[in-house]
Order: C-alpha cells, then structure tokens, then sequence
C-alpha cells in the first residue's frame, strides 16, 4: 500500500513538472526568434548585438551600440553621409548662418511622429535645449555650447550658441542630437516615453525586453516614404562571440555585429554568410599617466614605450590584417585629419632601449597597465601582446584586466597607474571632439597631461570660424602630441559584420546600422 | 502541522534579513553607481549632487534602514539602469528561467535515475567504473563550454536546433541539457549511494534469496523505495541549478534572470541585484521545504516535532 | 578518586588506546580498501600525478607560459598538420605555449581549490565546534546565518564579491572560503551535537576536564574524518567554479594562470583551434574525476555509517 502511493505521488509530481514546463514555452511562445528561416520572402529583419542597448533617453547614453538602434527610430536635423563625408540636412529642409553664433533653420514640411503629431519647431526647441541645459545627462558636455533655440514660427527656429561654434552641425548629426516628441513627453512624462518611445524614424518602437531584444515595426506615415523592404526589425542580443558566430551561420539572424578575427575565414567559407567590413571611426590608445612621480612623466620614456611597440604585427596577427596603425586618432573622413601622422607607426626596439638609457632606466623599470577585456576588438589580446613587447626592452608590465564598469569607475577616480588601454570613437567627425583629450583640466587627477601650446590652439579652433585656419591649427596640435608622444596611439579599429546572402548591406564608418539601407538580395 | 509551518516561518524571515543585510552591505563596500550614471568627464559637483538626490550620501545604517522599511512595503527600489521598478524586473524575467530550471531537472532526472540505479546494482564492476565516471565528467565540465559545444555540434554542424532564442522545445533543449548534465552527475551519485544502501535491505535480501528475478527485485522493491530521497535531492540541488542557470543563459541568450543579475551586478545596478538574490533565496528556501513536507508525507516515521 | 570517576577515566583510556591501537592496522586497512576499490585506485594515482605536476611545473614546463610570440599565434598541436615539436599541445592566440600554460595552470587550480576549501573548513570546524558545543543563542544565529548561505547559490555569492573587490588570487581563494564554510560549520554542529552525548566526553566533561581542552582533544579529532570526506569533492567544485568565474570575466589576473582562465580565454575559439579550450578542459576533468573517485573511496573508509 504504502509503497505504491509513494510511486503514485512521485509520477504526480513528474507529470506536474512537464505540464508546468510545456505551459511556460507556450505562454512566451510569440516570436522564438531564432528560427527566422532564409526565406527571401521573410520581412522580419533580424539582427545580433553583442550588448544590449542602455536606454530610450537619447540623451543620457553617449553609447555607439546604442545609437546604431535609436538612429531607426529617430532623425537628426543634420545627418553625415557616410558616402562623401558631408554633413547633408535631414530634417531641416533650409538652413543659413546669420551671424557667428545663430543659425537659422526651416523643417521640412509633414514629417510626423510615429503617433500622428506633426514635426515642429516646439519639438527641436525642446530636444536641444533639454540637453544644453540639463548637466545631469551624459551628452551634456557635447551640447552645453547652445544657450536656446529660439521658435520664430511653426517650422523655423534659431540656435543660438554662447561662442562662435564652427562645428554645430557636426554637434547636432551625432548621438544625443534627435529630435524628441515635446508634446507628447510634457503630456505623459519622460517615463512614459522611455517606456513607449515615438521618433519620427522609419521604424516604430513595439518591445524592449530587456538583455533580449529590442523590436521595431515599419512606420507607414515616414516622410520618406514607408520602407518597403522590412515590415519588422529585431535587434537580438547574444552577448557570446561564438554563440553569436553560430546564430549567423546556422541563419538564425541576417547581421550579427563584432564578429571575432578567428572566426572571420569560418564566416567567408561558409555558404549562405560572408563578412562584411568596414574602418571605424574608433581608434585603439594607450592613454599614459603624466603625473609626477611616474615614470610616463617623462616623455623618453614615453617614446621608449611606443618605439617598443610593434603596431603593424599587433594587426597582422591578432586582428589578421585588418585595422590600420596610426599616431593620431584624427581618422580619415574626420575634419582636421592629417595624414601624415595616419597610416604610419613607430617602432625601433634598439632606440627604445636607448631613449630608456637616455631618461635614467638602463635596466627598465616597473609599471601597472589596466586593460578592459571584451569591449574593443580583441582588447584583452592586444593588451597581453604590448605587454610581452614592452617586457622585450625591459619595461616589465603587471597587466590588470577590468570588468568595464570597474574600469570606468577606477579611471573616474583617477586610481588609474601608468597606462590603460582605451578605444574611441567619434561620431562628431570632429578633431574638436577627438583632442578634447589633451584638455589638462578635462582629466586632472587622472591624465595629468598639460601642453600649453596645444591648449592654446585647440582654444583657438574651437571656436575659429575660419574653416582653414580652423584645420591648420588642429594640424598643427595634432604634429605637436605626436612629436611629444603625449599618448600610444595604437591604430584605426575595423567594423567587422557577419551578413547574410539573403541581405545587402554596406557597414558604415559611424558603426550605425541604418536599415533603410539594407535590402533584401 | 500549523505549528510546524509557524516555526519554518520564524525561521526563514530572519535569513532573508540576513540575506538583504550582506547583499546590501557588499553593493554599499562596492561604492555607489554614481560614477557610472555620469559621462567619463562627470564634475565632481555633478557626482556630489545626483549622490544627494539619490539620497546616497547617508550613512550606511540609514540606507540600510530605509532599505528594509521599503523591503517590508514590498518595494525593492527602483533599477538604475531601466528606470523601472526592480522587482517587476525581476519578475518579467522569472518565467524563463523557471522553464529552463524544470526542464533542465527533466533532463537530468532522464540521465541520473537510470544510471544511478543501474551503477548501485554493478556496484564495483567496470560498469559501475564507466557509469560514475560518466557522470563525473559531466559534473567536471564547465557549463560554458559544454554548452558551446553542443551549439557547435548540434547546431552549427548537424543544424537540428536553433543557437538560441526560447518558445518552443527545439529552443529549450540544448540549454537544458547544458544545465541538466551537471546537476545529473550530482544526482546519479547520491541516488547510487541509496540504491546500495537500498539493496542492503533486509527485504531485499530476502526477496532475493526467495528467488525473484533480480530485475524485479530492483525495479519492484529497490527503485520505489529510493524514489523518495530523489525527490529531495531533487530538491536540494535547486541552489547549484540556480547558480548553473546563471552560465547557461549567458550562451544560449537565454531571457531569463541570469543574464539581468549578471549585468546588473558588473553595472552596479543594486536594486536588482537585491532584488534578484532575495527571490532567488526564497525559491531555494521553498524548495527546500516543499521537500522536507514531502518527506515528511512519503515517510511517515519523521514526526513534526 | 572516587569510583565513578575511576571508571570514567578508565572509559577516556581506553577510547584513547583505541586510537593508537587503531593507527597500526589502519594502513594496513586502507591499503587494503584502495585495492579493492578500482575507481579509488585511479583517483588516488590521478591526482598523485597531478600533483608532482604542478610541484615541478617549472621544470616540467617546456616554456614560460606567458611569453607572447606575435608570429606563433594559433599553431596546432604537434601532430596535426602545421605543428611543430616546439610546440607539442600547440599555442594560443598570442603565441604562448599551451602545455606550458596547462602545466602552470595546474598550480593556480589546486592552490585556490584547496587552500580556499581548508580556508572554509577552518572557519566551519571552528564555528560548527563552538555552535554544537555550547549551543543557545549562539547555536541559534549560526544556523540562520547558515540558512543564509545556503539559500544564495555559490556563484552568484562569488559574483557579487568579485565584482566589488576584483579578482586576484587572494581575492578568490577568501571569497570560495566564506562562501563554503557553511556547509562544515552545519556538518561539525551536527556531529558535534551528538559527541557531546557520549559517554567519553560526558566523562571528561564530569571530570572537569576545561571546555576548551574537550573540544581540542575530544570533539575534533572525531569530526576530521567527516571533513575529509566533503573536503576533498569541495576541492573539484571549487576548480570548476573558478572555471566559471573566469567565463563572467571575473576569473585571476595575468601573469598569473589556471585552467579556468585557459579554458575561458579559448572558448571563442572552440570552432577554429580547438586546442586552445580543449586541454585545460581535459585537465579539469581528469583532475576533478581523481578527486571525485578518491573522495568516494575515502568516504568509504572513513564514514562509519557506510562502514558497517
């Protein structure tokens, strides 16, 4: 008796189990993803994110993977063709400068949020100057440089900036510069539209499920005409390389973003997928402590770590031939580029040897390098090779790897030691917004880099409305760090995209996925 | 019974202040997120002033303090990274990690009642060797990379599930089985163990020397008898199935609250991470009951006491 | 010396003599066991070999395992074909030696794996001792707090610390001991709540022997072999929770090597050069299969209640 009701309520409690566990798959059983099959007629565009995006606040990311989302669901007054470089205007349709510091600006005629409301000059006043005013938000620093917009009728407005501002429009076609819904935010309150955000985008928002997916629909009232290729867009997020590598290959997504060096042959030779590459505009840098006391102070030893460092076999073998060396991280296609600092590096083990001599350590000396790992392309590798490099001319290097919020909180309490290894980006195309760096006071505590010349005319440029003056003396900063070797400038990082056969698409220099650009084959 | 109820309860509320109180005094050593909310050139009177706002500035017994009046009104504190209120977060997120739990215990189950039983009655044999070793190597396997390799094989390879994403069976597996091998091993360990001290019976022996059919005498007598300490094994392995569920999900992208507790902790996100490891303990200090009341009802000998 | 006492302390002699008769025959005993049991045998022998590997790593290891060499990235093992004798298991993607690297790894992996579980057992003995002895309010409050412990999993404990003070050796080694004592502390309370009761401690306690000296003397000697038993599988877990670790990044740091942080460092690269994962993969699964079997073994001798 007893024996067979412990059987009885054993096979219960078994059978509970499954019933529990088939009605948990059916419950969430929607849209699996994941099994988007190669079917040409299949309008649901899937893409792989390597992280998840950080918020529906435009201004308060300051994220590159971010922003290649929200630039599907929002515009810009002003948008960079990645094509020639020029600043081309989106949602303005007539724009002139009025004096040094106002621009004046017409919106184009029926562009409506993704709820009905219509595109006005309230809307632009309200984006711009939330972000110019508010200092709590992460773009702040980029746009404080506006005082107001002012309305002068339903589709005009000025900006009005404190200073001359000779890089406006590269400001405002960049992250943190769409335009947002001002009726619709003061009618339900910021919260409401973090949780249901509208743009005036190609795609409207319908889910965010947080670490998971991120899902969008075609807007059929865009102003560009409704997209025809996608009915719905996903944006997945697989944080593992290779779980990200196989979803692509076994044609579970259609872009699948970062994709690994050692996986780039796998990708080509298998059918069905190729890589898709692309220069990024993110340079990879050693950033050096200039703080007395360090070595790095001194600007032989600076040069000493550079001339140790072998850029171009860092590229060929870690990043199998993609990426290119440089000594500055003003890029090609960025305003102020110089290009004889681009596409060349130095290295000389003997001279290293030799400048280390030179500054009073024959036999090297000692110094800590933080290093994030998983956030740039092959981090964590390249930071292990430079350390072996380094231990070649006898600098012996105690390399620390970081969790990046770890890394992010240790540089913000200027705890950071000799080095770290940093990626940057930037989407002003700028070299206002590259050599920001050099700003002694930007990151007293934790740089201590001070060159009074170069201070003196990144100054100057900032607000020289003279375009050629303007570029000359960003030349002429860039030639000054470079001779002082203020940094390490490693090289210029590729956008390396797994894409399917199924798509057409061309990666862009700004790392932006922009879906209205890709078709189906 | 009432009084037994009454006295687990007694019981558990002072390990869920417990919990909270280390939890909570570890995010508070880790330094607040401040730092992180503001952009890399944040002022230092930007850092003071969202610090006060957020009310930051407190001493730690007076965070701590509000935290647990919040805690008692249900209110977990909002998460820094979505805005959102941390619990329904962490609710959104439970289903599916519940679904890979089950079906991982399905899995596991699958692999350990048969291999345990069968390694107890070849006790000391090759078989017995080969069987152990079985469940060894799959309790010595990382997670991880066993789960990268089934993707490898299963899917990339043979192409009979998909990497990831969740909705149906085809999707569940993989990541169940990853997770299930490793709490397999444990079990078929500990379902061995009983099954020998099962066949050590006296009844057993008798059965045996009355000439039954040794399949039978396994089956019939043994087995139904080592059912009940499954079920509590079962039930005792929901610590380290919860801590699987954690690597699992980050292979297999799986939506569940591994991955929200694992990017909540490296971002500091102190709300969820509170809330995710006070609900976490109360599933495990549940399960742990519903195994002991079982226990308590399949054997009737243990007493309420 | 009144009678009763005498025959108490006749009752400590010989229980005392029961042990020192017990040492002779002991060996004799286990020998006896180990070969017997053929999964014991093949633990004991595996991590004896592992072991005098990672004593003499470097003499065993062909090379440093952190030399980088940009122009030997990825080479495959000896055997397969663009291999080379220089490097019999092949390099990793910056070059370094991976049998070198599996060789050192070996160090890491049983240093935080053991030290960290005797970490663990000193505190749980120590705690799990005075609990189950004097019992009360003391008694009380460990057992919630190990009810605590218990309801968080390990590794999400070990996340959250690591993820507040950083990864190091040191770091890891404290972190997996107080995230484990628990489990001693609750296994010597209980052992030591039912030593208290027989009549060899009643014996000393009435003879006036100090607390202090029956808990060193009496009540740890008898809960050792216990711990021995869960020691030696806390040993496996705690290298395949270091492994885990190393996946959610917060593995130890270079120059410093374990198998986990191989093992994690190569698992992009499972599909192009399976040997940078493979290895130290197999590594931890020979080594924790000699633990486990030697465990099982071990339990086989030392618990008394399988023993009959």
């Amino acid at each position: 008796m007893e024996k067979k009701r412990v059987f009885i309520i054993g096979l219960i409690l078994l059978i509970s189990l499954l019933v529990a566990c088939s009605n948990g798959a059916k419950k969430s059983g929607s849209d699996g993803g994941g099994t988007s099959s190669t079917n040409k007629e299949d309008r649901t565009l899937e893409i792989a994110l390597g992280t998840d995006m950080v918020t529906f606040d435009v201004h308060d990311h300051v994220n590159t993977s971010t922003e290649s989302i929200h630039v599907n669901m929002f515009n810009y007054l002003f948008k960079r063709d990645n094509d020639t470089g020029e600043i081309e205007p989106e949602l303005v349709d007539t724009y002139e400068l009025i004096d040094d510091t106002t621009w004046e600006m017409t919106l184009k005629d029926g562009v409506t949020f993704h709820n009905g409301d219509e595109l006005t000059s309230e809307d632009v006043k309200f984006s711009l100057e939330r972000v110019a005013h508010d200092s709590n938000l992460l773009d702040h620093i980029n746009y404080n440089q506006i005082k107001e917009v002012e309305i002068i009728d339903d589709l005009s407005f000025r900006i009005i900036t404190h200073n001359p501002e000779p890089a406006l429009l590269n400001r405002i076609s960049r992250i943190g510069s769409a335009i947002l819904p001002a009726r619709y935010i003061e009618e339900n309150g910021m919260e409401h539209f973090l949780k249901e955000p509208i743009g005036t985008g190609p795609f409207k928002f319908v889910n965010w499920i947080r670490d998971d997916r991120i899902e969008f629909e075609v807007y059929e009232d865009y102003f560009k005409g409704k997209n025809e290729e996608w009915d719905k867009v996903v944006f997945r997020i697989i944080p593992e390389n290779s779980t990200r590598v196989s979803e692509l290959l076994t044609g579970g997504v259609d872009l699948a973003v970062n994709m690994p060096p050692s996986d780039w042959d796998r990708i080509n030779s298998t059918e069905g997928v190729s890589l898709a590459q692309e220069t990024s505009n993110r340079t990879l840098m050693i950033f050096l402590r200039s703080t007395e006391g360090y070595p790095t102070a001194d600007k032989k030893v600076r040069q000493a770590i550079d001339y140790a460092i072998d850029n171009q076999a860092i590229i060929d073998n870690i990043l199998h031939g993609s990426g290119v060396p440089t000594i500055t991280r003003v890029a090609p296609g960025n305003f102020g580029f110089h290009e004889d600092l681009y596409d060349t590096y130095n290295y000389d083990p003997e001279k290293s040897k030799e400048l280390l001599k030179e500054a009073g350590y024959p036999d090297g000396f000692e110094m800590t390098f933080h290093s994030p790992r998983g956030r740039y392309l092959q981090d964590a590798e390249i930071a292990e090779m430079v350390t072996g490099m380094l231990s070649e001319v006898g600098i012996k290097v105690n390399l620390e790897f970081l969790e990046w919020s770890n890394f992010v909180e240790m540089r913000n309490a200027g705890e950071n030691e000799d080095a770290f290894l940093l990626g940057l980006g930037n989407s002003m195309f700028d070299a206002a917004n590259a050599l920001d760096w050099y700003n002694y006071e930007r990151f007293e505590g934790q740089i201590d880099y001070l060159n009074e010349e170069v201070e003196e005319l990144l100054e100057a440029a900032e607000q020289n409305m003279n375009v050629e003056e303007r570029e000359e003396q960003y030349k002429e900063a860039q030639e000054l760090l470079a001779d002082d070797t203020a940094h390490i400038v490693l090289h210029q990082e590729s956008i390396n995209i797994g894409v399917s056969d199924r798509i057409q698409y061309e990666p862009t220099m700004d790392e932006m996925i922009y879906v209205e650009t890709i078709t189906r084959k | 019974m009432f009084n037994y109820l009454l006295k687990i309860i007694a019981q558990i509320i002072p390990v869920l202040i417990i919990i909270s109180f280390i939890v909570f005094a570890l995010v508070f050593i880790a330094g607040d997120p401040v730092a992180l909310m503001l952009p890399e050139d944040a002022s230092t009177e930007d850092i003071a002033l969202l610090r006060e706002s957020l009310g930051l500035d407190q001493p730690f017994i007076v965070q701590y303090g509000n935290y647990l009046l919040q805690l008692v009104q249900g209110d977990f504190g909002e998460s820094f990274r979505y805005g959102e209120d941390a619990f329904k977060l962490v609710m959104e997120r439970l289903p599916a990690s519940l679904e890979l739990g089950i079906a991982a215990i399905i899995v596991a189950i699958i692999i350990s009642v048969p291999l345990g039983i069968w390694s107890a009655t070849k006790r000391n044999t090759s078989i017995d060797l080969l069987a152990t070793g079985g469940a060894v190597i799959g309790k010595a396997m990382p997670n991880f990379w066993l789960g990268i390799m089934l993707i490898l094989i299963f899917s990339v390879h043979l192409g009979l599930f998909p990497v990831t994403g969740r909705g149906t069976i085809a999707h569940l597996i993989l990541p169940a089985v990853t997770l299930g091998t490793g709490i397999a091993a444990e079990m078929t360990r500990l379902i061995r163990s009983n099954m020998i001290e099962v066949l050590s019976q006296d009844y057993i022996k008798t059965a045996r020397s009355k000439g039954l059919h040794s399949f039978k005498v396994v089956y019939k007598h043994a087995f139904r008898n080592s059912l009940i300490p499954v079920i509590t094994i079962t039930a005792l392995q929901t610590s380290t199935l919860i801590g699987g569920t954690l690597i699992t999900e980050t292979v297999f992208s799986w939506p569940g609250l591994g991955q929200l507790l694992i990017q909540a902790v490296h971002t500091r996100d102190m709300a969820i991470v509170q809330a995710a490891v006070i609900t976490i303990a109360v599933i495990v200090i549940l399960m742990n009951l519903i195994a002991d009341i079982l226990y308590r009802i399949l054997d009737p000998r243990i007493k309420y006491n | 010396m009144n009678e009763e006492q005498m025959k108490n302390s006749a009752v400590i002699e010989e229980s005392m003599n029961k042990t020192v008769g017990r040492k002779v025959s002991k060996v004799k005993r286990w020998f006896n066991l180990l070969l017997q049991s053929k999964t014991g045998t093949v633990g004991l022998v595996i991590v004896i070999f592992i072991v005098f590997v990672a004593i003499f790593a470097p003499i065993l290891a062909p090379y440093d395992p952190n030399v980088v060499n940009p122009t030997e990235v990825h080479k495959p093992p000896a055997w397969m074909e663009g291999g080379s004798n220089k490097h019999i298991l092949g390099t990793d993607n910056v070059g370094r030696d991976i049998l070198s690297r599996v060789i050192y790894g070996s160090q890491i992996s049983l240093l935080v794996g053991i030290t960290s579980v005797i970490l663990a057992g000193i505190i749980g003995i120590v705690i799990g001792l005075l609990a189950g002895f004097y019992g009360g309010i003391f008694d009380h409050l460990l057992m919630r707090l190990v009810d605590s412990f218990l309801a968080v999993p390990n590794i999400l404990f070990a996340l959250v610390i690591i993820s507040v003070f950083g990864s190091g050796v040191t770091t890891l080694i404290v972190v997996l001991g107080i995230t484990n004592w628990v489990v001693y502390a609750r296994m010597v309370r209980g052992e030591s709540l039912s030593l208290k009761e027989r009549d060899f401690v009643r014996a000393a306690k009435s003879m006036g022997v100090k607390n202090r000296n029956i808990i060193i003397r009496h009540l740890f000697p008898n809960v050792i072999s216990s711990f021995i038993v869960i020691s030696t599988l806390s040993v496996a877990t705690t290298i395949i929770l270091e492994a885990s670790l190393s996946f959610l990044g917060l593995g130890i740091q270079p120059p410093q090597v374990s198998w986990g942080t191989i093992l994690s460092d190569g698992r992009d690269y499972i599909a192009t050069s399976w040997w940078l994962a493979t290895f130290p993969g197999i590594a931890i699964t020979i080594t924790v299969l000699g633990i486990i079997f030697l465990g099982d073994w071990l339990r086989d001798i030392l618990d008394p209640r399988l023993n009959k």
